[in-house]
């Protein structure tokens, strides 16, 4: 393993590095919305990945267009694939925890999740 | 192809629209077309395993027709399908054991909402046992997320929330690495169909190449489905989340939940990796010490614990690092020994968070030790429903807890190093688990001091609750079923995996 | 497979099972009480009939059936030997006395179906134990009869005998715990788990392993001795024995303790094999543990007030004279040890019945109260005399020859220092059982002066509860008058293990 490979596969190493962003953000962040913004970073830079691997230099996207049918001309169609399903899910988990953020908010006025642990604590249920 | 065949994906499919079929009825409708779907597709899963039982070997059912590289498919082996059956037959009881819960904790109008979640969670799991395709596992493990994070808050308190919020975090984490393993094996292979993924990672592991990216797939999956099955230093989530929904929630999230995920990684050591390239890595002696640590941390919690409903949670935490060392100890009974405790765990869980639940209504719905004197008496089938659970957790002969610790135990003599850590690890999670369940028992058959009598407190019969009280005896059944008759099902187990080669 | 064997598990299993039943739906119907008279006639006619299969399962030759497999290779296996036949003989006669005498008991204790459906089951377990055939199987009996004899400590629901209860089951279950772990170890060195004489151990894999086997037979002789009352755990015993309904005692130290007697018995000279402990630290640990228990039994036992309380003591102590018997490894120590079973069963099931008299008919309990009593009952004050001078050892009863054995077993060990410590513990011990049992003879027939301010009239028990007394007593005279058939039988089955 040497630092040419790195050089040569530098989109790759963007998108991992892109991922230990979110993941640590959507880990450490006290804050809610910060959190969220962590998950989306990771999820994004998961497709990049996913997107480079299926990116073959020169081609164009897999659409039929000026009714060209030969395979040789378009990219991998199967990642894109997978993002667009990736994107849908990580549509419906972000407004999913947008929405708890909200009920959070207005029951405790805080988006600290540690103080709003507190306070349940105080409220003693 | 015969029509039976078509019965997994027909289940999946039914589950799925009958959610939406829910959300547009009210609650009491809702409910028996929940509870119809769960008996429906439990009959169509029995089915389903006679026929793979009588095949002899899997089947696969190509969505669409679409041949193998490029198809999605579903494969269906003996395990697949009697986990199918299992699942169902756990979760209709569970719903059973609930039903007054329900209606007293979740508000009126969104009663249909709770079995929207139901019927999405059942369709998710379904879909996580059968599917034959990597990244439709991920689809549903999300799916599945998102279902249970809806059990969790349905419950409307400050507590749900916030333990929804911190179960949705874990669970994101989780699948974000999961999500990460899969494009990185799919990069690696260029499959995303688990069969398919299987040959060119042989492959690979004669000719030597990619070893590292494979290792490292390997290893984001393991972890990110270990975090959302709570293994024990991820594992903070789980009090709260079991600890403050409804009673059905708790006992669904338990047993099926966390064991969909589980099921996942079994599937994804055999069917993508392979079992032997796995035992020469390193990742299961990873999850063996996270399994060992999880099984005496999670009792030693669970002995602080003052709500005996924290206290069941935090039993669970101990339970899955049992699954997990299982998995560590890297040989083949070592992983039977597995399954069967997750077979055992989920009958034993979902019953004893449904007889905590019927204890504490003679209790003045009070969770706290306290108050729980002499509640055994007041519900006689709850207390005694609860002591069983207790002792099958505890391990006594004649309850499922018993076999699934004779066969860690006998996995663990195969082995050179591991074979002590693994006996003293069960001996000491035993004694632990032996404190806190006895202590819990002893309290419910201790009569409370006279001043000490609270108000609450009242005699329930065994017909005020029909719904739990059926459900409490069959779960007692189903224990003494596997913990007598272990041998079918340990068989079934072993040829299940003997198909997923 | 033979039938036969299974008859006197299951059929008292399943009479027991429905008699609870019908006490459990008889308390959501909310009436508790029912026939007496039929109730008795069921439970008598049961027993009657499970004793005559067991006996005679036992003593016509050899039997063997397997139920079902519990996992692979690991079946519920039953076969009857000679210690299978000796403690079942034992589990009969004593459960027919107890039976009878619990008909008029258990009359004022209430809970009579609750009762006499554990007290059957309990016995079908029981004999499920002595028939085991594998160290599995007689794990799963060992267990079940925890289990179930539980219930009958927490008879009367108070506060104390719940927590006695728990205690019992706590102790019970981490001394199995104990057994189970060394269980697993065995499964592996062993050849088999059934029971051969002589051991089944793998001497090429054991040798390789020999520290870590040791180690693990320790702690199941720690485990079993639990429920023998071996030194560390035992503690549940003077909790349980006087929370419990007089019979339920009994039982409890007559037979139950001796279960642990039997799974140590098992584990040491039918799996494990006495020449692989021999000279070990194993042995001489066990020894010195039993020795300890002995001493501080009696001597417990002689400052207890509490006569219930006095004779668990005394229980602690005296199994604990089998347990050493055990230990020293030598035939003539093993029958000494197998002897003073039989004998102590019989003994310590007397006195337990004779301290539930003195409760049932004055409502006594402490020794204090037991003044004068020889002149108020004096057939069952001389009963309790014959058990206190066998318990001793005093000559003409059945302890004095179990005694003798023990002792000659352990000067002819040629184990140094144990070789003549041991005799001289027991012989101190011997003598604070003399201390402790004794005073109540003599201050029952001697009140002395404040006789005069005492009602002496007479209150004999009723037959029912007198007859079984007279019963156990005339057996323990019969052992110390004609031993010479039991000795031989006892040889007979002791020397395969030891050649």
């Amino acid at each position: 393993m040497n630092v040419n490979h790195l050089l040569h596969n530098y989109p790759e190493a963007v998108a991992v590095i892109l991922f230990g962003i979110g993941f640590s953000n959507l880990l450490l962040q006290k804050n809610l919305i910060k959190k969220i913004v962590g998950l989306n970073i990771m999820d994004t830079a998961t497709y990049l990945f996913l997107a480079l691997k299926g990116y073959i230099d020169g081609r164009k996207a897999p659409v039929a267009a000026d009714g060209i049918q030969n395979v040789e001309a378009y990219i991998n169609p199967i990642p894109s694939g997978l993002v667009l399903t990736g994107i849908v899910v990580s549509v419906s988990v972000t407004a999913l925890m947008l929405s708890l953020t909200i009920r959070l908010y207005r029951r405790y006025h805080t988006l600290d999740l540690d103080k709003i642990s507190v306070l349940l604590r105080k409220e003693g249920k | 192809m015969a029509f039976v065949q078509n019965f997994p994906f027909m289940s999946i499919i039914l589950s799925l629209f009958s959610g939406p079929l829910c959300s547009v009825l009210d609650g009491k409708w809702a409910k028996k077309v929940n509870t119809a779907v769960i008996v429906i597709i439990g009959l169509m899963s029995s089915c389903v395993l006679g026929y793979v039982a009588g095949l002899g070997e899997p089947f696969i059912y190509r969505m669409g027709h679409f041949p193998a590289p490029w198809g999605n498919e579903i494969r269906v082996g003996v395990l697949e399908a009697f986990m199918a059956v299992f699942f169902c037959v756990i979760m209709l009881l569970s719903m059973a054991g609930g039903v007054r819960e329900r209606l007293l904790q979740i508000e009126e109008s969104k009663q249909n909402l709770y079995y929207i979640m139901v019927n999405l969670l059942l369709c998710s799991l379904l879909a996580l046992i059968y599917t034959n395709d990597l990244f439709t596992a991920y689809v549903f493990v999300e799916i599945n997320t998102i279902s249970a994070c809806g059990l969790i808050m349905i419950r409307q308190n400050g507590r749900t929330i916030e333990a929804a919020a911190r179960y949705m975090i874990m669970s994101l984490l989780g699948s974000g690495l999961l999500l990460l393993g899969i494009c990185f094996l799919y990069s690696v292979t260029g499959h995303l169909l688990m069969s398919n993924i299987r040959q060119q990672v042989e492959m690979l592991a004669v000719s030597g190449e990619y070893r590292i990216p494979l290792m490292v797939s390997l290893v984001l999956m393991s972890v990110g489905l270990a975090i959302k099955s709570a293994l024990y230093p991820f594992h903070t989530w789980l009090p709260d989340a079991y600890g403050y929904s409804t009673v059905s929630s708790a006992a669904i999230l338990s047993s099926l939940v966390s064991k969909g995920y589980i099921f996942l990684l079994i599937k994804i050591f055999y069917r993508v990796i392979g079992f032997e390239i796995i035992c020469s890595s390193k990742v299961i002696h990873i999850l063996f010490v996270f399994g060992v640590m999880g099984m005496i941390m999670g009792s030693v919690s669970a002995i602080k614990e003052e709500s005996i409903r924290r206290m069941i949670a935090y039993s669970s935490v101990a339970q899955i690092g049992y699954i997990y060392m299982g998995f560590g100890l890297g040989t083949e009974i070592g992983v039977v020994a597995s399954i069967y405790h997750v077979l055992s765990h989920a009958a034993t869980k979902s019953l004893l968070f449904i007889a905590a639940s019927g204890l504490t209504d003679a209790s003045g719905d009070s969770v706290r030790y306290e108050e729980l004197h002499g509640a055994g008496f007041r519900h006689r089938l709850a207390g005694a429903a609860f002591t069983v659970g207790a002792l099958s957790m505890v391990g006594l002969p004649m309850f499922s807890g018993f076999i699934s610790k004779l066969l860690f135990a006998q996995a663990a003599m195969g082995h050179e190093y591991k074979m002590l850590i693994t006996l003293i690890a069960l001996a000491v999670s035993t004694i632990l688990n032996a404190v806190y369940f006895m202590k819990t028992v002893i309290r419910i058959y201790t009569p409370a001091s006279q001043d000490g009598e609270s108000k609450g407190n009242r005699i329930i019969h065994m017909r005020e609750q029909p719904g739990k009280s059926a459900a409490l005896i069959c779960f007692v059944i189903l224990n003494l079923i596997l913990g007598l008759n272990s041998e079918p099902v340990i068989h079934m187990i072993e040829a299940g995996l003997e198909m997923f080669r | 497979m033979d039938l036969w064997i299974l008859v006197p598990i299951i059929l008292p299993a399943i009479a027991g099972i429905l008699l609870l039943v019908s006490s459990f739906t008889g308390h959501i119907r909310g009436k508790t009480a029912g026939s007496v008279r039929g109730l008795h006639v069921y439970t008598a006619a049961v027993l009657v009939l499970s004793a005559a299969a067991a006996l005679y399962a036992a003593w016509t030759g050899e039997r063997e059936a397997v139920l079902f497999t519990l996992l692979d290779k690991i079946p519920i296996y039953f076969r009857i030997d000679g210690i299978g036949c000796l403690f079942v003989t034992l589990v009969s006669i004593i459960w027919l006395a107890v039976g009878l005498y619990s008909f008029v008991y258990m009359e004022r204790e209430g809970e009579e179906k609750r009762f006499f459906g554990l007290y059957l089951l309990l016995y079908g377990v029981l004999v499920g134990l002595d028939f085991a055939g594998n160290l599995i199987t007689m794990y799963l009996c060992y267990e079940l009869m925890t289990l179930v004899s539980m219930p009958m400590v927490l008879h009367n629901g108070s506060r104390e005998s719940i927590m006695a209860a728990l205690k019992y089951l706590f102790y019970s279950m981490c001394g199995a715990y104990g057994g189970l772990f060394g269980i697993v170890f065995l499964y592996r060195y062993c050849d088999t788990l059934n029971f051969t004489a002589g051991g089944t151990l793998n001497i090429a894999a054991a040798q390789e392993h020999r520290g870590i086997l040791l180690a693990a037979v320790f702690v199941m002789l720690l485990g079993f001795g639990a429920k023998a009352g071996m030194f560390p755990l035992h503690s549940w015993l003077p909790a349980a024995h006087p929370a419990a309904p007089s019979p339920a005692s009994a039982v409890l130290s007559g037979i139950i303790v001796k279960s642990g007697v039997l799974a140590v018995i098992r584990t040491v000279y039918y799996i494990v094999g006495p020449d692989f402990l021999r000279g070990t630290w194993v042995q001489y640990g066990w020894m010195t543990l039993a020795l300890i228990t002995v001493f501080m039994g009696s001597l417990l036992a002689y400052r207890e007030p509490v006569l219930k309380k006095r004779l668990a003591y005394s229980t602690v102590s005296q199994i604990s004279y089998i347990l050493f018997g055990l230990s020293l490894l030598t035939p003539d120590a093993m029958t000494g040890a197998l002897l003073h079973t039989a004998a102590h069963a019989f003994i310590k099931c007397g006195l337990f019945l004779t301290a539930g008299i003195f409760l049932y008919q004055f409502g006594y309990t402490r020794v204090a109260q037991l003044d004068g009593m020889g002149k108020r009952m004096p057939r069952t004050m001389w009963c309790y005399t014959i058990f206190a001078m066998a318990l001793i050892g005093i000559p003409l009863t059945g302890g004095f020859i179990s005694k003798w054995y023990l002792a000659q077993g352990a000067l002819r060990s040629g184990i140094e220092v144990y070789s003549w410590l041991g005799p001289v513990v027991l012989l101190v011990s011997a003598l604070l059982t003399a201390g402790y049992l004794l005073p109540v003879t003599m201050k029952g027939f001697f009140p002395g002066e404040e006789a005069a301010s005492m009602d002496l009239t007479k209150r004999e028990p009723s037959l029912q509860m007198g007859i079984p007394l007279v019963l156990l007593a005339a057996l323990v005279l019969l052992m110390g008058i004609l031993p010479n058939p039991l000795i031989r039988f006892l040889y007979e089955m002791v020397s395969p293990v030891f050649y």
